[in-house]
């Protein structure tokens, strides 16, 4: 019922849109002086604490205004230095980073290595509380060899702790003592905190002390806008300047409005159908797993369903923008007749029941990809039953292990490399539902060394190998959707960061 | 009557332990938050360790009374999310849920008596047959569509008012609007049927045989005494409001309670709902037993009847 009305308000407001969009008039136009950017957020920021922060789309990249980290990760997804000068392996167990001098808080008190070391112990102490510590478990110890060089000792090789730290921010140990950050901001970064209306907005204006390269705006506001409408509606009125999470039809509208601009890009996440290879009918049953690879048509979805928006994945749960991803695997092509043929030599019992669990409200279209999915299989005679699920009560069992045969998700990993996204499928993971001993061995030693060129051989094996035995329906690249207001270009980027530096006015 | 008041101060109360209660035992059984609350990937033992650091791991008897125990003061925890206390992240966002409350409740009211007396008045002509139209229409149409079409028309064509948010007076106007004429639909019906109800009974019609003039008989006579049942609907109606509604909140942008407590429900931020509700539960009962004082002063009879 509920979505019938959907459907039908949809339609009517679409109608409404279109009939409007050619009458759109510009926002009231704001006196020049201040120039603020305006970012309208699709959901809340639930923390200022920079060490809880951990969804990348709002608190954490809220924090990355307020706050250093000693990395940041730029637009085309290259690590650049903030507090870092530069930074490289010594041996493999340990990084070393050589620090900016003369970075202060607005006290006076400089962010030297001793600070850093103070800060990433915080996290790595278990009376923190800190929800990140498990990124730090590889480190064993961190030393200050001079106010500008600090060396981190890790257990064996951790290729991946630089782009780690881009989401790591440094608080004042001093002013610690007396304040919460869960209240307060004092930090070191672009930007200072004017106001917090906790729910609506957040509004950050310059801080004078940043040293580094002066950003275009004077003031950045957050503006949390859950509902997709109101954001197209905030685009369109040029009340908000950038926007993300924006509804297909509406891209091509705002695309073409003259006072708006919008687009896509392929995000990090991709979009997988996971089979749970420890219970039949898809344990040890490779044929199985490749058949129903066979049977879907990635392509028609993307073209069908999401308008063009989006990549087919190439046989790997990487984008090009990961580290490892692999650029020989190419898709499995749409062969019915390949995948009934698998189907009969796997030995599959006719008129095996197959759940499809589709967790709802946390992936894009996903109730309208599952019912493609499920009748793409039910074509090559697969008896294929979708069960949605609310997300919270899906991911109770999932993260048990006890998933059902199928399940459509999506995966991403914020660092961007191999060994994160690759690592969802190592056996050891209670949600891998894969158990490989070539795929784990070829991971175990893609973490033993920091060398990239090596790495990349193993992963170059990983992908091989994930691809051939098909653990998933490898679907695409989830697409992210932006719009922005005239008077600014983004650069667009599929990671969930966002901040003002991407931003250029024109 | 202290006695009473006594008896229904004592009812609140247990009204207030049970809803408690309820949300407490529906939380714990919503499952484990440990699990949303850290990165994918993370070790076992450390969700277990998050699990014991916000003491799930312990009996439901136990955590049931540790959180009784601190909520007769009023601690509910820190937030899960937050990290701040439940009870403080819930009240931040009062205040707007009161002023939008506050506004509509007062256009609802203004508008559904005006037009709800109009219909009355006009029984069988053709100007109760729109009223009653628009009034139906207004009441089945949803907040959410018709929040839609206020922020397309008022705001994307005519650029009157802002798209959401909350920023000043001109902020309000629109989410005023999609739910002041939800709860005008409301009291223009109410009232209209009480009208014509209290116009059917004796003392209308003693009033009429004793020639005083209609604009006196309706507007003192009838309209007074039909107003009472308004002032219950506007209460509950209140008492609803004041829990947030998240759909318009959505729309809007507006940061209320409900749009809060349906956030924290879907990450299972265990003292924000239970903050919450409480808080809830207290406006709705307190509300509820104003609304009773008040029936005995406007009305002797219930007074007397005691």
């Amino acid at each position: 019922m509920l979505k019938v009305t959907c459907g039908l308000v949809g339609r009517l407001m679409r109608r409404i849109a279109w009939a409007t969009g050619t009458m759109l008039i510009a926002g009231v136009a704001l006196p020049v002086q201040a120039e603020t950017l305006t970012i309208a957020l699709s959901s809340s920021v639930n923390t200022l604490d920079p060490t809880q922060a951990q969804v990348v789309g709002t608190d954490v990249s809220v924090a990355a205004h307020l706050y250093s980290s000693l990395v940041a990760r730029n637009a085309d997804s290259k690590l650049v230095g903030v507090l870092a000068e530069k930074w490289y392996p010594e041996g493999d167990s340990t990084w070393v980073f050589d620090l900016k001098a003369g970075v202060t808080f607005a006290d006076g008190e400089p962010l030297d290595a001793s600070v850093v070391k103070w800060n990433i112990d915080r996290i790595r102490n278990p009376e923190t509380k800190s929800r990140n510590r498990a990124w730090f478990d590889p480190v064993s110890g961190v030393e200050v060899v001079s106010p500008t060089q600090i060396k981190i000792h890790t257990k064996g090789a951790y290729p991946t702790l630089p782009d780690q730290l881009s989401m790591i921010f440094f608080l004042s140990p001093k002013w610690m003592e007396s304040h919460n950050p869960a209240n307060e901001v004092y930090g070191t970064g672009e930007f200072k905190l004017k106001e917090f209306v906790a729910g609506d907005r957040l509004v950050l204006v310059r801080n004078e002390a940043y040293k580094g390269a002066a950003s275009p705006f004077d003031s950045v506001v957050f503006k949390i806008v859950p509902e997709p409408a109101a954001r197209v509606a905030a685009i369109s009125t040029g009340e908000a300047d950038l926007a993300f999470d924006i509804p297909l039809e509406e891209v091509e509208r705002l695309k073409g409005g003259g006072k708006t601009n919008a687009g896509w890009v392929a995000s990090s996440r991709s979009m997988v159908v996971r089979m749970n290879t420890a219970k039949p009918p898809f344990s040890d049953n490779v044929k199985l797993r490749q058949a129903v690879n066979y049977a879907i048509d990635k392509q028609a979805i993307v073209d069908g369903l999401l308008g063009g928006l989006g990549t087919v994945s190439n046989c790997q749960i990487m984008t090009p923008a990961y580290f490892g991803y692999n650029a020989d695997l190419k898709p499995y092509p749409y062969d019915p007749e390949k995948a009934k043929q698998l189907i009969a030599e796997s030995g599959l019992v006719s008129g095996t029941q197959i759940e499809l669990q589709v967790p709802m409200g946390r992936y894009f279209m996903a109730s309208e990809i599952s019912q493609v999915v499920a009748a793409q299989l039910q074509e090559v005679g697969l008896d294929a039953v979708i069960r949605e699920y609310d997300f919270s009560s899906w991911v109770q069992p999932y993260s048990r292990g006890e998933m059902g045969a199928m399940s459509l998700m999506g995966q991403a990993w914020p660092t961007l490399d191999a060994d994160g996204q690759l690592g969802l499928y190592a056996s050891q993971n209670p949600t891998a539902y894969f158990k490989n001993a070539d795929y784990d061995a070829a991971l175990k030693a893609g973490r033993a060394t920091n060398d990239p060129k090596d790495r990349l051989v193993h992963y170059k094996q990983a992908t091989e190998i994930m691809c051939r035995e098909a653990p998933v329906i490898f679907l695409f690249a989830q697409p992210f959707t932006y719009a922005t207001s005239a008077r600014i270009e983004w650069k667009a980027r599929g990671d969930d960061w966002i901040r003002a530096a991407d931003v250029v006015l024109k | 009557m202290s006695r009473y008041f006594l008896i229904r101060i004592g009812q609140s109360l247990l009204a207030i332990w049970g809803i408690v209660t309820i949300v407490f035992v529906v939380t714990r059984m919503l499952g484990d938050p440990a699990v949303l609350l850290l990165p994918l990937g993370t070790p076992d033992s450390q969700i277990q360790e998050l699990r014991s650091s916000l003491g799930l791991e312990r009996p439901m008897v136990v955590q049931y009374l540790d959180f009784l125990g601190h909520a007769v003061v009023g601690d509910f925890g820190l937030s899960y999310q937050s990290f701040r206390p439940a009870m403080e992240v819930v009240l931040e966002r009062m205040p707007a849920t009161a002023i939008l409350t506050a506004s509509s409740l007062a256009l609802g009211a203004v508008l559904g008596a005006a037009t709800g007396f109009a219909a009355a008045l006009a029984r069988g002509r053709f100007l109760e047959f729109v009223v009653m139209c628009f009034a139906l229409a207004g009441q089945a149409t949803p907040v959410f569509w018709l929040g839609i079409l206020l922020v397309l028309f008022f705001a994307v064509e005519l650029g009157w008012f802002p798209t959401g948010g909350w920023d000043g007076p001109a902020s309000l106007v629109l989410p005023t609007m999609a739910l002041g004429i939800f709860v005008a639909a409301n009291i223009t019906r109410l009232f209209r049927s009480s009208m014509i109800e209290t116009l059917s009974e004796d003392y209308i019609r003693t009033a009429r045989a004793k020639g005083l003039m209609p604009r006196t008989i309706f507007m003192v006579h009838a309209a007074r005494n039909a107003l009472i049942p308004v002032v219950t609907m506007l209460a509950l109606l209140a008492a609803e409001l004041l829990g947030g509604s998240a759909v318009t909140e959505t729309v809007f942008s507006w940061p209320g309670v409900g749009r809060l407590l349906v956030q924290a429900i879907d990450s299972k931020d265990f003292p924000v709902i239970q903050a919450g509700v409480f808080l809830i539960a207290t406006i709705f009962v307190c509300i509820n037993f104003l609304v009773d004082l008040l029936y005995t002063l406007l009305d002797p009879r219930i007074r007397l009847g005691r």
